[in-house]
């Protein structure tokens, strides 16, 4: 009898407090009724193991209790799946950039490698481990806030349920091309094209009383390069505007635009291309020391450039992939000949 | 639901009620019946009473007059989707027939 009233305490813990009497009362009769039943069918009473296997049989008593209790959510069926691609793209386009920085500062900046006490690799880990931890943390419970608050509005305020189809976003063809882009390619290319010819031809690209830069005779690779680079862009734009669909041909000859200048990039800061950058304020030994400091600086971006080319070059290959090879568009029916 | 309804146009306890259920093959477990008892009370479907009984205070529940008309509505809903059931898997045995013996 005295593990039938420890059973029943253990459910009333959990029960809501204004029926609790109420439930316990018939739970204990229920429970009664039951020994009774079987003690009847036995011809004697039940032993302590047989009433233990009677209330094991009735479930653990939190599992009882909650069976009483409304169904509630932190954060329910309806937004759970909008509340996890949130938490993706939290984690995609805050975690990952923050850590990428966090790398950046400790490997450039020796004031922040100080302030955060990472005198050598594993600490700097150990470091990084813990910083990351805390961030994941602190915008994982944020974003979970935030939805725990809309699952109780969403309630009242029916969003959910209000809606019109004729919002829902178009059909999405990944190859094609949009007009606006094109537009845009195509006005800022011949913008460069034209700024970039007029201004940037001589290895002198500034020479005024407070101010002289002066580049290095290599500058002349460069800035044919991406001359030639901004044509090549404009020329495809214009193809893009009248065929609006991606092609393998116009994919490839993107990626090859783009290999070539980041190639020419990466090579920029790594040439010290400067020469001359003289304020008309400071000495000759100044400015030849300013000079280096910059070269030194694109330099140091280095790392940090190649990783942003390798980004682009793989997307520019995943569209050459994804592309149809004569520019089919599978949503419209439209053909375009590259 | 239906069940439980059903069987309380009798005035029973949780226990017999259970029994009941079990003897015509609808066992419901008692985490599950008393919960349900419960909401259904708070919907206003079924009455309750506690009552001494053989020395002990026992609950006793009973169907309402609203819980009654509920409960022939739903009958009659069941009954539509049984006989609907029925057409689909009578057409369904009579194409699977058809399907045998063309293969023969």
């Amino acid at each position: 009898m005295e593990l039938i009233e420890r059973y029943l305490q253990a459910v009333k813990f959990w029960l809501p407090k204004e029926q609790k009497q109420d439930i316990l009362a018939e739970l204990r009769d229920d429970i009664h009724a039951q020994m009774e039943a079987q003690e009847t069918e036995l011809g004697r009473l039940l032993t302590d193991s047989e009433v233990e296997a009677l209330l094991k049989q009735r479930g653990r008593p939190l599992l009882v209790a909650t069976r009483y209790l409304p169904q509630e959510y932190l954060i329910g069926p309806a937004l759970f799946p909008i509340y996890l691609f949130v938490l993706k793209v939290v984690a995609l386009c805050y975690l990952v950039p923050w850590v990428l920085v966090w790398i950046g500062m400790l490997i450039y900046s020796p004031g922040y490698r100080a302030v955060q006490g990472a005198h050598s690799w594993v600490s700097a880990v150990g470091s990084l481990w813990g910083s990351l931890w805390l961030t994941a943390f602190v915008t994982t419970g944020v974003v979970t806030i935030v939805f725990a608050v809309l699952e109780r509005t969403q309630a009242k305020s029916h969003f959910l349920e209000d809606w019109d189809p004729r919002k829902l976003p178009p059909v999405r063809d990944p190859n094609r091309i949009r007009l606006f882009d094109s537009i845009v390619e195509l006005v800022v290319n011949l913008f460069v094209f034209g700024w970039w010819a007029q201004n940037m031809a001589s290895p002198i690209v500034l020479n005024h009383p407070a101010l002289r830069i002066t580049l290095a005779p290599v500058w002349s690779y460069f800035f044919w390069g991406f001359l030639v680079i901004s044509l090549v862009n404009a020329s495809l734009a214009v193809v893009n505007l009248m065929r609006p669909y991606s092609t393998k041909l116009r994919a490839s000859i993107r990626l090859a635009s783009d290999a070539a200048g980041s190639g020419l990039f990466c090579w920029l800061l790594k040439a010290n291309v400067l020469t001359e950058f003289a304020p008309a304020n400071v000495t000759a030994a100044k400015a030849l020391e300013l000079t280096n400091a910059i070269n030194w600086w694109m330099a140091k971006t280095l790392p940090a450039a190649i990783i942003m080319c390798v980004v682009i070059l793989v997307m520019n290959a995943f569209k050459v992939w994804r592309a149809t090879p004569a520019g089919i568009s599978t949503h419209q029916g439209t053909v375009a000949a590259a | 639901m239906v069940a439980v309804l059903a069987a309380l146009r009798d005035e029973q306890c949780g226990y017999t009620l259970r029994k009941t259920l079990a003897e015509h093959g609808m066992a419901i477990d008692e985490g599950t019946l008393y919960p349900l008892a419960r909401r259904l009370e708070s919907q206003g479907l079924l009455a309750s009473q506690w009552r001494e009984e053989d020395k002990r205070n026992k609950r006793f529940y009973r169907l309402t007059s609203e819980g009654a008309l509920i409960l022939e509505q739903l009958l009659c809903e069941w009954q539509s989707i049984d006989a609907s059931l029925r057409a689909v898997l009578k057409e369904q045995g009579n194409g699977t027939d058809r399907a045998i013996s063309a293969s023969r």
